[in-house]
């Protein structure tokens, strides 16, 4: 059995129950034993650093340090925003002890940062230490039939010299993981594009725009529902969908999945847990495509020979 | 330093050099990053702009203009950018510079961006965490727009999708301390 370090993030608890509850249904079949971080704070998440240098190293620093009292030496993080704070902390606290030091004179009780925590998005950590073929032999219920847009959004694979890892233009991992499931991987050019993220209460006009091309591209790739790894994605392109929808008059009727409720379905947990009626927009519409063959396209290309006949006889 | 457009020095630029850790001089005005970034059609001016702004010592038009407050840090243009020059830190500078200095910018949508992150932070420094609901009942009530978004709440709150409460740190104190000695920080920079 393996051990991992787990960061939920605030949103865990909250709008992204589902996330976190499908995680470790997964990461149970995976035979993961997951250790929470003791009495862990919020990450800070966009506000801290928008607002001040000093809290927004600060907040995550806490974490890293509580999570180096325990003997497993990898944090897995939910959030997409949380891991990015917590990773762009560790990346600059390594490279200049001395801003190091300066931050870890704000974590009184907690103790001295050493950087011995290794950072990841539980996307990498299943991507890189479990493994795309271990996840296809686990799956008990393909999912053949369903095809699907995966949207990593900004914070996932940006910046790469923080990240390090996948593409930040055009990622493939969660690509390779839903096909390991059995589903279709749609093209989909919008994988990294913004969905709006913090703007989602305090700028919702932006948000409505940005996460509506989202939706539009997911749409035109063929996909019958996004899958993300982002709590701020999630709710933004399910839980603001009917007003994009209103607003471009426009039905996309688009399922917005975490990957864990997709694994956790394609691992044959019971349906029941793996909290559909939380979704704004229904699973069900995209959910009876699996299991049915794939159709053919509409648009079939004409033998080359009728398009020569058809200009001739013109 | 070379500095460009200002009689004397260019003190803007060297502030935002150190401060974001990247070179503005380096900026040789492509356009890449306007072209990429989500929101620069909201911007006063777009990142390009402000790239030059700050090589012409242009310090208040800079803290003024809302578009280091409309940048959401998504990073694309830094990928993009053919000097690779990291453009969000360089936009995060300026902004702390103009938080430092006390300059507000009042049009309606700064204000609003900015109380939401005030909010935020007031959330953690009393719960350690967010209070999601919380925050954004206050945020309403703040920002005096008492019914935004309540068309989502029965829904929301139904499907227990948004949760009525949240579990304070055992280590409340921990994290006021914190606050209280980043405060003390950024006040000594």
């Amino acid at each position: 059995m393996k051990k991992l370090t787990y960061f939920p993030g605030c949103s865990a608890h909250g709008t992204s129950e589902e996330f976190d509850s499908t995680l470790k249904l997964v990461l149970k079949t995976l035979d993961v034993e997951l250790e929470d971080i003791p009495d862990w704070n919020c990450c800070g998440a966009t506000s801290a650093h928008v607002m001040t240098e000093n809290l927004a190293y600060a907040l995550p620093m806490r974490n890293l340090v509580l999570a180096e009292k325990l003997e497993n030496t990898t944090m897995g993080i939910a959030c997409a925003s949380c891991y990015q704070r917590m990773k762009v902390t560790k990346v600059h606290m390594d490279e200049n002890p001395e801003l190091a030091k300066r931050i870890n004179s704000t974590v009184v009780e907690e103790g001295t940062y050493q950087g011995k925590v290794d950072v990841k998005s539980m996307l990498q950590y299943f991507y890189e230490d479990i493994g795309v073929e271990p996840i296809r032999e686990k799956v008990k219920k393909s999912l053949a039939g369903l095809k699907v847009a995966c949207y990593y959004g900004c914070l996932l694979t940006r910046p790469k010299n923080i990240t390090n890892f996948d593409s930040p233009e055009y990622p493939v991992s969660m690509d390779q993981i839903c096909e390991a499931l059995g589903a279709t991987a749609t093209e989909f050019d919008y994988k990294t594009e913004c969905c709006g993220a913090s703007f989602s209460i305090s700028n919702t006009e932006v948000v409505l725009n940005l996460s509506g091309q989202v939706l539009a591209m997911a749409k035109e790739s063929g996909a019958h529902a996004i899958v993300v790894a982002c709590p701020l994605c999630q709710s933004n392109l399910d839980m603001r969908q009917p007003d994009i929808e209103k607003q471009q008059g426009v039905k996309y009727d688009i399922p917005v999945f975490y990957i864990t409720q997709l694994m956790a379905l394609a691992f044959g947990h019971p349906i029941d847990q793996l909290k559909f009626p939380k979704h704004i927009v229904p699973v069900e519409g995209a959910l009876a495509n699996i299991g049915k063959v794939a159709p053919v396209p509409e648009k079939v290309k004409k033998p080359i020979k009728a398009v020569e006949a058809e200009s001739e006889a013109k | 330093m070379i500095t460009l457009g200002s009689q004397g020095k260019n003190t803007f630029l060297e502030d935002v050099n150190v401060k974001s850790g990247a070179n503005v001089l380096e900026c040789y005005q492509c356009g890449k990053c306007v072209s990429t970034c989500p929101v620069s059609q909201y911007m006063d001016f777009p990142p390009r702009e402000i790239m030059q702004m700050i090589k012409l010592g242009l310090r208040n038009e800079c803290y003024m203009a809302n578009s280091h407050w409309f940048c959401l840090t998504c990073s694309a243009c830094s990928g993009r950018c053919p000097r690779e020059i990291d453009i969000p830190a360089v936009m995060e500078a300026v902004r702390h510079l103009a938080i430092d200095q006390n300059y507000v910018n009042d049009s309606k949508k700064v204000k609003e961006i900015r109380k939401f992150h005030e909010i935020f932070l007031d959330m953690i420094k009393r719960y350690g965490r967010n209070y999601e609901l919380r925050m954004m009942a206050e945020f309403n009530i703040r920002t005096r727009n008492l019914f935004k978004d309540m068309h989502l709440a029965p829904k929301a709150l139904l499907k227990g999708k948004i949760p009525l409460g949240v579990k304070p740190l055992k280590s409340a104190k921990a994290i006021k301390r914190m606050f209280a000695i980043a405060e003390k920080l950024e006040k000594n920079k």
